[in-house]
């Protein structure tokens, strides 16, 4: 074995097909899990389809960004648009963001399968397994975590295939889809379409991987590939849901997309959803992987040590760090059963906001330097 | 690399014989019991009984305790047998009528909430005494339990119209659906015999009134399985096989009549009548006869439900649609039970051939 | 403290080199020095017609001695020049004047031959070219097709590949590898189609070995894998000719040994492992089967114990009714946990398969019979074992074979053993870790650099018409794309564009 250790080399450009699998996959992550639970109403069909056009208009302008130069050149190209110390500081917030992304999603996952496979099981277990899964997958370096993704993808793709049966009519009930317009528009509708917009919140975070991804002309392809694709799978899961529980029930399940695989039945095993609850773990492992890697690429950054060649304590004392952030909140303040406790709505908050906000505030900087010049 | 070596260690290390902190499931050491049966006991109690152990050949005997929980019931068995009781294939659930008539939906709340227990359970009401039933069978029928799970689970599979077979998830769909009822299949249960009775009705979650083997065959044929593998027709001397139906319901704008036309078509399986049905006049007076009959009973049965004010035959999912905004149950439920009914049958009957 | 190791290592390496860059002219006596005690070499002193008197210095078990009268000594007692060299009728005649040039050749089967008149040093190859027929390859065995394999010499294993590749493009380099053993190397490589970059890391690969003993290919690739501790081979053997050939075709490189009857053949995925030459023998539907079938059964292997296990320790809701019987019922009386149960069940199945892999072949049948039967019987009569658990353990020793690799073969015995010992602790999420992480891996190694996992991640969608499903040949008109050809491809132009 080689003994340097290096996590930021580049050998290859990633294409394409790695940018719709992570901006899909990104996409699927957690929020798709109780999502239906908040929106209930047939007609928020349109509402998902609604703000997935907005959010491939956020695309849009993310891709400007991403077909920048200042992209390509990843750290170097921050600095030049801002300047090293407002890098610095957005790299401080960014560990923020990271780090709750990645406990929220993690400690999501763990809550899954505490209340589906192990109901008696210690979480912190579970935690640290996963937590050093994704430490091993991470130190293999960025560029074989991003070209994980496509594994990522190509594992669990099929999964929103086992959800034909609900369409079909034992099961299926159309009436539950009516009616498809609104009566009156309350606050929890909006409250759904934040949550839409949230779940959809992820492909910002490709600002951090400028190196590897190219080339340009090929970015804004993949992204929208991959962003219909979760919204047609938003739309997908959501219908099932509706169609097997119709909307009354549907408000009082707990997980409605895992709760009701429970139903099928394979002539092998029985209880499909335990097999693909932990089928699932692939991506949220490979998430935690490269957000692993971002929050230490961003605490090198804040910590101004970015010239400083990457080495495994470091990187091993960052993701024991996030380990025990984890363990701390999960053991105190993480809420159970609730499932939009603190944590959850914050998550919500915050991958809103930094989905509206990272590609706008990008683009601007970069027309202000553009007049400025 | 090392730390995954030593990751893999730690799991040598706690693997061995049983992990830590995962309860022990290990197929040997439990006891997976597939049916509960539930009844009223003494002093407000609940009486649950089972048969133990479950899914081996071993000698069986019955369990029965007087709990105040259900969840209770568990750990008293427990507490009793040397096996650890669990609930994961846990597949059937009987639920005795009297208890039906107090509650049902607590019960079937605990079991819903415990992720172990699958939503394919199957519910049934029994009339009369299972356990009776169970003591008696015991002794003559060593897998007494499995047997039964596969009745049910074969008539499931193919909704072939013999019996209104229900599992927990088709049952609280039902409860919470604003425009349909719960039912469930009703047993009659004594000493030597386990016989279907019919449907239950329930009225949102309240167990309301059942109807008998004759009038289910019409729920089947309208409402359940829209199939009846064989629908025999005492008073005319016929029985009909392969039965398949056709319903279309249709409310007014107005809320004040329902049409029901009902398209069937079978073939006669036996005939012992003194008409020569291989006539065709004869014939077309018995298809005649047969679709009164058939909308004699069918009317009976929706004002039945009517007057129950119930939808198990979900008429008013009818009155649905895309863009109109759906009414209140209750509304419904008012409209439903003034509504004048008009049922309209024809009936195709296959020639019959020697 | 390593540190120091490697340093003396370095300085030994000096101290050689320092040895062989002094050009001691040869002469007999050093010879004769060189030679003590090497009770195989002998040196004759002859005299020619005309009185030229010579010598020949040999090491007997090392040349052909009926060639070593024919070609030499008879030409040279009757030859009357004065430069009777000429004389000499084989092909390679070198001059030679350093002491370590000579012992290279000697040592390498050559006849030296001093003329004491002028005092010249002569190096004539007469190298025993003792050697087996070629055979048909027993490791990999097919029905159909060519049935030569490779021998120890690599001069005959070059012919066996050039007969079916006549193009000059071919390339072979030669190479040296091993500080005592000096085996021949070459690497095999067609110039402008294979990529030039890989040709390159190879090269370098080779010529950074550094080793006392190269014995077989398995040596050689221990030093030139990028991945020492995975359990995957990142380079595949094989003792087909056809097969090399047909991986030069496509871009890749071949490294012969001499002295080895198998060839490495690199940059290899993941895939190649279960890919199999009579893939290419049947009808693409066939074999697109059979090769789905070699995943399935490699899946199978590794995941149907654990599974057993899982289920049976911690997902018991997870059974049909049904099987839940037979399970309960096999397993009531027994002694042992799922999880020790299946180890013991494993090993003795591991053992049962080594004991028939190195006896003779009639003995390991009876081993085969003892083993598989009487066992595996007795276990459940006496109550040690479940009879599903025999059952699942029988298919799944028979599963891994499947897989066409032998060295894959064992690698899932131990993937297994790793997979059960997750599955006892987290059940089915256990055997998901044990997956994902072995994706993880795969997706992390590389073979001469090149991705391991190649078509799928990276993804190379064209490539998959030779992946999962072998599609028929006329559709494959281009060469596999992680390879990066030089050419692209296959069929000539004109005719196969789209």
């Amino acid at each position: 074995m080689s003994s340097r250790f290096r996590l930021f080399d580049r050998t290859a450009v990633m294409g394409s097909g790695y940018i719709f699998a992570m901006v899909n996959r990104m996409q699927m992550l957690y929020y798709v899990l109780i999502l239906p639970k908040h929106l209930i109403h047939p007609y928020m069909m349109a509402g998902i389809l609604g703000v997935g056009f907005l959010s491939q208009i956020n695309l849009l302008i993310l891709a400007k960004y991403l077909t920048s130069n200042y992209f390509v050149l990843g750290y170097r190209g921050f600095v030049q648009l801002f300047s090293e110390k407002v890098v610095r500081l957005f790299a401080i917030l960014g560990i923020f963001f990271i780090l709750i992304k990645v406990i929220v999603t993690t400690l999501g996952y763990v809550e899954i399968v505490h209340q589906f496979m192990f109901p008696s099981m210690k979480t912190s277990w579970l935690i640290f397994v996963l937590m050093a899964s994704g430490f091993y997958i991470a130190s293999q370096g960025m560029e074989k975590t991003i070209r994980l993704s496509i594994i990522g993808f190509l594992a669990t793709i099929w999964v929103i295939l086992v959800y034909i049966p609900y369409f079909l009519p034992p099961i299926a009930e159309t009436h539950h889809l009516y009616p498809l317009v609104p009566g009156e528009v309350s606050l929890h509708s909006w409250y759904g379409l934040l949550m839409v917009w949230s779940a959809l919140s992820g492909p910002e975070y490709l600002v951090c991987l400028g190196p590897w991804i190219g080339p340009k002309e090929k970015i804004l392809k993949g992204m929208s590939i991959g962003n219909a694709l979760s919204v047609f799978e938003y739309l997908v899961l959501f219908v099932a849901c509706l169609l097997y529980y119709g909307s009354p029930y549907l408000e009082k399940i707990s997980f409605p997309v895992v709760n009701m695989i429970r139903y099928l039945q394979s002539p092998v095993f029985e209880r499909v959803d335990l097999i693909l609850i932990s089928l699932n773990m692939i991506y949220f492992l490979y998430l935690i992987a490269l957000f692993l890697l971002c929050l230490y690429g961003a605490i090198r950054i804040a910590a101004g040590r970015i010239n400083i060649k990457t080495n495994r304590k470091g990187f091993l004392g960052s993701v024991i760090a996030v380990f025990i952030c984890m363990l701390i909140i999960n053991g105190w303040f993480w809420r159970e059963g609730e499932e939009l406790n603190v944590w959850v709505t914050l998550q919500l908050w915050l991958g809103a906001i930094t989905y509206l906000l990272v590609p706008s505030v990008l683009v601007i900087a970069m027309r202000w330097k553009r007049g400025r010049s | 690399m090392k730390i995954f070596l030593s990751i893999l260690c730690i799991l040598l290390v706690f693997s061995g014989c049983s992990s830590p902190f995962v309860e022990n499931n290990t197929v040997e050491e439990i006891a997976p019991v597939t049916f509960w049966s539930l009844n009223k006991g003494e002093g407000g109690k609940l009486e649950i009984t089972t048969v133990v152990p479950p899914v081996t050949n071993e000698k069986k005997k019955l369990f029965t305790l007087n709990v105040d929980l259900l969840k209770q019931g568990k750990k008293e068995f427990n507490l009793r047998f040397y096996r650890e009781l669990k609930l994961g294939q846990l597949r059937m659930l009987i639920i005795n009528e009297k208890l039906a008539k107090k509650e049902v939906i607590t019960l079937i709340d605990t079991i819903l909430s415990d992720p172990d227990v699958s939503p394919r359970l199957f519910l049934v009401l029994v009339r009369g005494s299972f356990e009776d039933f169970l003591e008696g069978e015991r002794k003559v029928q060593k897998n007494l339990d499995y047997y039964l799970y596969r009745m049910f689970r074969h008539y499931e599979r193919r909704n072939q119209g013999e019996m209104s077979i229900v599992n927990l998830h088709e049952f609280m769909e039902k409860v919470y659906s604003h425009y349909s009822d719960p039912v469930l299949p009703i047993f009659k249960a004594d000493k030597d015999n386990f016989t279907y009775e019919g449907t239950a009705f329930f009225n949102e979650n309240k167990y309301v009134g059942s109807i008998n083997k004759r009038e289910d065959q019409m729920f089947q044929l309208i409402a359940n399985d829209h199939y009846l593998k064989n629908l025999p027709i005492p008073h005319l001397n016929v029985s009909l096989g392969q039965v398949r139906s056709k319903v279309i319901m249709q409310v007014d704008d107005q809320f004040k009549t329902l049409n029901i036309q009902v398209k069937v078509k079978g073939r006669i399986d036996e005939y012992r009548g003194h008409r020569n049905i291989l006539s065709r006049s004869e014939m077309n007076r018995m298809t005649h006869d047969i679709e009164s009959y058939f909308q004699r009973e069918t009317v009976g049965l929706v004002k039945e439900t009517q007057r129950l004010k119930i939808e198990p035959l979900e008429v008013g999912a009818h009155t649905l649609s895309p863009l109109v905004h759906p009414m209140t149950r209750r509304e419904w439920l008012d409209h439903y039970e003034k509504m004048k009914v008009h049922v309209k049958y024809s009936v195709k009957i296959e020639p019959l051939s020697l | 403290m390593f540190r120091k190791k490697k340093r003396t290592a370095a300085n030994q390496k000096k101290n050689e080199e320092k040895n062989r860059i002094t050009h001691e002219a040869v002469t007999l006596d050093l010879l004769k020095q060189v030679t003590a005690k090497m009770d195989d070499a002998e040196i004759v002193q002859r005299q020619t017609n005309n009185g030229v008197s010579f010598s020949l210095v040999y090491i007997q078990t090392l040349i052909d001695k009926e060639r070593l009268n024919e070609a030499i000594i008879q030409p040279l007692l009757q030859s009357k020049e004065q430069t009777f060299i000429q004389g000499i009728s084989t092909c390679s005649v070198l001059r030679i004047h350093a002491i370590e040039e000579a012992k290279e050749h000697m040592l390498f089967g050559s006849v030296l031959i001093h003329d004491h008149e002028k005092n010249e040093w002569w190096a004539v190859k007469l190298e025993n070219s003792l050697s087996r027929a070629i055979e048909n390859s027993e490791t990999e065995t097919i029905m159909y097709g060519p049935k030569d394999s490779f021998t120890e010499r690599i001069e005959q294993n070059v012919f066996m590949i050039r007969r079916r590749l006549p193009v000059t493009e071919l390339k072979a380099e030669k190479f040296q590898a091993g500080s005592n053993t000096k085996t021949q190397v070459q690497m095999l490589y067609i110039e402008g189609i294979a990529n030039p970059d890989i040709v390159e890391i190879a090269r370098e690969n080779i010529s950074k070995v550094n080793f006392d003993l190269i014995l077989e290919a398995s040596n050689l690739s221990a030093f030139m894998d990028d991945h020492t501790h995975s359990l995957f081979p990142q380079f595949m053997q094989t003792d087909r000719p056809d097969s090399c050939a047909y991986s030069l075709g496509l871009g890749k490189i071949i490294i012969l040994l001499n002295n080895t009857p198998f060839a490495l053949i690199a940059p290899i995925t993941f895939f190649h492992l279960f890919q199999s030459p009579e893939d290419y023998v049947h009808r693409w539907v066939i074999a697109s089967f059979l090769r789905s079938l070699r995943y399935f059964s490699f899946f199978i292997a590794i995941t149907l114990i654990p599974l057993y296990v899982a289920l049976t320790t911690h997902h018991y809701q997870m059974i049909p009714l049904q099987i839940l019987y037979v399970l309960m019922e096999s397993r009531t009386k027994l002694p042992f946990t799922p999880f020790w149960e299946s180890v013991i069940m494993l090993v003795i199945i591991e053992i049962i398969k080594e004991a028939s892999l190195r006896m003779p072949t009639k003995t390991s049948q009876t081993i085969g019979v003892i083993g598989g039967i009487v066992i595996g019987q007795a276990a459940v009569e006496a109550g040690f074992a479940s009879k599903v658990l025999i059952v699942l353990v029988g298919i799944s020793a028979i599963a891994c074979f499947l897989v066409p690799n032998y060295l894959v073969t064992k690698a899932t015995t131990v993937l297994q053993f790793l997979i059960l010992i997750l599955a006892s602790f987290l059940g089915i999420l256990g055997i998901a870790f044990g997956l994902i992480l072995l994706l993880a891996h795969l997706n992390g190694l590389s073979s001469l650099k090149q991705p391991f996992f190649a078509p799928v991640a990276p993804l190379y969608w064209r490539d998959w018409k030779d992946l999962f499903v072998r599609a028929p040949l006329p559709w494959a008109k281009l060469r596999p794309e992680y390879l990066k050809t030089v050419k692209k491809w296959r069929v000539s132009k004109g005719e196969g564009s789209e």
